[in-house]
């Protein structure tokens, strides 16, 4: 009898939380679904800002991870097919604006607010056992015997592989490259001596640089980064000033709401936005991760997604490692 | 003297977490709702641990691990009882628990088995507790010998077995049976070159499969249909029931238990994979080695062991790699990792010197977790065992309420209901013709491994097949596969059955008292 009662009621609460009003937003839980794994940089971020932002909604916000298809299409996908109240929201990174060309992706991504927390830089690095001490060393020797270096950076048209590239492209060498499903499987790949090189951002990588796992190259960023317990790690625009032609490619990680939903909707996401990153909370994490905050939301924020987006975009294309032509979707050239 | 300063901080985080109040309602309450989360098809330990992880935000480090911990722990034992009692395996993991377990709640000893169950899941997490503390930067080493090459094989290893182990007469339709979960996990955009396929243009088919609607639909709508088409109550509960630890049964089984263990912390450290494929190993290693082998499968009371305590072994096998190199060793844990990271606890090899009482924390509040998911366990075993009294008339329409709900839960996703219904109905049609279904689902589960690390394997060696034979771990894999296939083949079962016999003969050992009856 107890357990009918106990079934009763579970029921119930499931039919409970289909019942709901627009007025009052939140008035139930909040979804963000992720589009990359969990455990990576932008399922991290989520994660912190999501639980950060509850306190000011007074709802939970309860991150899930929906990955795989080109550029988080898949988890994108998925998010935009709920209905536009707010209540889902969709983690997403700048890898996501190249959904569109890659062929998963049917809308330009102005679809989307944007609410942008920030990023962490990118850096190359190689396994410990390998000859290259230094950037030149890799470069060289992959210039020798094209393709002959396996290189891993999350799955095709993410921004680690923009970066690497990228690398290719302002100096010269050619790896081959092998796509992993997130950052995270990618370092483990290279700790496990599969591949020799990794791109990923210094966030996802500074335990194990620290830890001696993996040895730091360059950072893909025009300046050096200074790791504590690490030393400084040069700038990679030191030794190939070319690359400043493509690079850098920064991160803009942060989460989505669909553009039509209500404003007032709108406004109160933006609200706990905008307090969940001025909290002390927030920044020292960002300190201790090696991460720069953003906090641009609105217009801001959609024009750095638009820029973003034509940037991306334009250069899959010219790197022929797009399928459908910008120019097809409306995308601009950068 | 290190090793001394561990144990006194361990045994001080086990007094200091026990000693206080809110620590213990906080554990026995997640412990309860990870075993809900564990019985309900559908909802699994993984979904349990993720949706609490943002509630644990306004908590401390420990209390938060303790949380999500004792979720995680409850989680993993709780899909037992819907294997046991409905033969519905609660979470992919305890789908090899079900196997013996129903025949047992059949002859009316399901409230031995879940006591069993209880029992073993503990010493199961307890023990690899241990390993957590003790050698775990070794087992992370070993961990790093898995490439694309050695997932694939294991991915595939686990399909194969399975299908060995739950065919009812021939061992090909089980593997049949795999190998149609294999097709069902090719649907979707692959995830490498991002082709769809077999998806005829309907975008639900894009992100692929669901395992859940999968998982429900093939055990849940069968067993409905069989159940009210033969309108049999599943067991008795009248007979008095002993739901004591029968410690007598455990010490006869200890080597048993051991190995199960074993084989549950080294698959749960390997990254990516995790209970289900360790609770079959470890049902496969307890059956080539029993003496009756013919009684696995009806209702064995040491296949509910080998099953139970190996994955919950994987529960601590799967926290080596994650704090000692970030990786998490299975879905459940990735959920974890985002949660620490929450916490400001990057896990990774930096955690010794940034955190470092951090692993021991972890393995004490472990040992807190399986004791009071022990205690949990044993006080609702007798009462959980009387849903079986509720007239199967009622009971079976409201597991098909649960069966809907649980598969649109995950995703909140109306497509997996048009997924589960036919996967269902046809899984019903198999199991008739004699079809094992388990396989069919870790097929669904362990595909995208096999198919994703095969293709990045090629890549990597640029088409070649050669590092299976030249990496060691690859080898033994594949060897292990192929001795799997060809024991079965009738021309080298002879064989071996000769070899067998004839080492017996040599050797006429009397055994006065079989030390394997459980």
């Amino acid at each position: 009898m107890k357990k009918i009662l106990i079934f009763g009621l579970i029921v119930l609460m499931a039919l409970a939380t289909g019942v709901y009003a627009a007025k009052g937003f939140p008035k139930r839980d909040i979804t963000n679904v992720c589009v990359w794994s969990a455990g990576g940089g932008t399922d991290t971020c989520n994660r912190i800002i999501s639980a950060e932002m509850s306190k000011f909604l007074g709802k939970n916000i309860n991150v899930i991870n929906k990955t795989g298809g080109v550029g988080g299409s898949v988890g994108m996908s998925f998010a935009y097919k709920r209905p536009a109240d707010g209540y889902t929201l969709c983690g997403l990174s700048e890898s996501c604006v190249t959904a569109g060309v890659q062929g998963g992706w049917n809308n330009r991504m102005d679809v989307w607010d944007f609410f942008i927390v920030g990023g962490s830089p990118d850096v190359i690095s190689v396994t410990p056992n390998t000859p290259y001490k230094n950037l030149k060393d890799l470069i060289e020797a992959a210039k020798k015997s094209p393709k002959s270096i396996k290189a891993a950076a999350s799955a095709a048209g993410s921004i680690h592989h923009l970066n690497l590239l990228a690398v290719e492209d302002g100096s010269g060498a050619k790896f081959n490259f092998i796509p992993y499903t997130g950052s995270a499987p990618s370092q483990n790949a290279a700790m496990a001596g599969e591949v020799s090189v990794v791109v990923t951002s210094l966030a996802e990588q500074q335990q194990l640089l620290r830890g001696g796992k993996l040895r730091p190259l360059a950072m893909l960023i025009p300046d050096s980064f200074k790791v504590e317990g690490l030393g400084t790690i040069p700038s990679s625009f030191d030794d190939y000033p070319g690359l400043s032609k493509y690079l850098p490619i920064s991160q803009a990680i942060g989460f989505a709401v669909r553009a039509d939903a209500p404003d007032d909707v709108k406004a109160v996401l933006t609200d706990a936005f905008k307090k969940a990153i001025a909290t002390d909370k927030l920044k020292t994490w960002a300190k201790e991760n090696y991460y720069l905050l953003s906090g641009k939301t609105g217009k801001e924020a959609k024009a750095e997604f638009n820029s973003l987006e034509s940037n991306f975009a334009w250069t899959l294309w010219d790197l022929k490692a797009a399928k459908v032509d910008p120019a097809k979707l409306g995308i601009p050239k950068p | 003297m290190v090793v001394l300063e561990r144990i006194g901080v361990y045994f001080q985080t086990v007094f200091h977490l026990a000693s206080d109040p809110i620590n213990i309602a906080i554990l026995f309450g997640s412990v309860m709702l990870g075993i809900m989360f564990g019985a309900m098809p559908g909802l699994t330990s993984t979904l349990g641990v993720a949706l609490l992880t943002a509630l644990t935000y306004g908590m401390d480090t420990a209390t938060a691990m303790v949380c999500l911990l004792a979720i995680y722990v409850g989680g993993t034992y709780g899909g037992s009882y819907a294997s046991i009692l409905i033969n519905i395996p609660g979470t992919a993991a305890s789908a090899a628990t079900a196997l013996d377990g129903y025949p047992l709640a059949c002859k009316g000893e399901g409230g031995r088995a879940i006591g069993l169950t209880t029992t073993s899941s503990a010493i199961g997490t307890i023990i690899s507790m241990l390993f957590l503390v003790s050698i775990s930067p070794l087992i992370s080493f070993f961990a790093l010998q898995f490439t694309s090459f050695e997932f694939f094989l294991l991915a595939f290893f686990g399909i194969l077995i399975s299908g060995t182990l739950t065919s009812p007469d021939l061992v090909i339709k089980g593997w049949i049976a795999g190998f149609l979960g294999l097709f069902l996990a090719c649907v979707g955009r692959d995830m490498l070159q991002f082709y769809p396929r077999f998806t005829f243009g309907i975008s639900e088919l894009d992100s692929g499969v669901e395992v859940v609607p999968v998982l429900i639909g093939a055990f849940g709508i069968p067993q409905i249909i069989q159940v009210l088409k033969e309108r049999f109550q599943i067991g008795e509960t009248q007979k008095f029931q002993r739901i004591l630890p029968e410690f007598g049964t455990i010490i006869r089984n200890i080597p048993r238990i051991v190995r199960s263990a074993l084989i549950g912390v080294g698959i749960g450290s390997v990254p990516g994979i995790g209970e289900d494929i360790a609770a079959w190993v470890s049902y496969g290693a307890a059956k080539n080695t029993a003496k009756h082998p013919e009684r696995f499968g009806k209702g064995e009371i040491k296949a509910v062991l080998a099953t139970e305590v190996a994955n919950n072994a994987c529960v601590g096998g799967a926290m080596i790699p994650l704090l000692n190199l970030g990786i998490p060793g299975s879905p459940p844990a990735a959920m974890l990792l985002g949660a620490l990271m929450l916490h400001g606890v990057t896990p990774g090899p930096m955690i010794t010197f940034e955190h470092p009482t951090f692993i021991t924390e972890v393995a004490a509040i472990l040992l807190l977790a399986s004791c009071t998911m022990w205690v949990v366990g044993m006080l609702m075993a007798k009462q959980v065992v009387k849903v079986l009294r509720i007239p199967t008339q009622i009971f079976m329409p409201i597991i098909g309420v649960l069966c809907i709900i649980g598969s649109y839960a995950l995703g909140l996703n109306i497509f997996n209901l048009y997924l589960m219904l036919p996967v269902g109905i046809i899984s019903y049609f198999l199991i008739e013709m004699g079809y094992p279904i388990a396989p069919l689902v870790i097929g669904v589960i362990l595909g995208p491994m096999a198919d994703e690390n095969l293709r990045r394997a090629l890549m990597v060696s640029q088409g070649s097949f050669l590092p299976i034979f030249t990496r060691p771990v690859a080898l033994i894999l594949l060897l292990t596969i192929l001795w799997t296939v060809f024991s079965q083949v009738p021309y080298f079962k002879k064989r071996k059955n000769q070899l067998v016999d004839k080492i017996r003969r040599r050797k006429p050992v009397k055994i006065k008292m079989d030390p394997e009856e459980g």
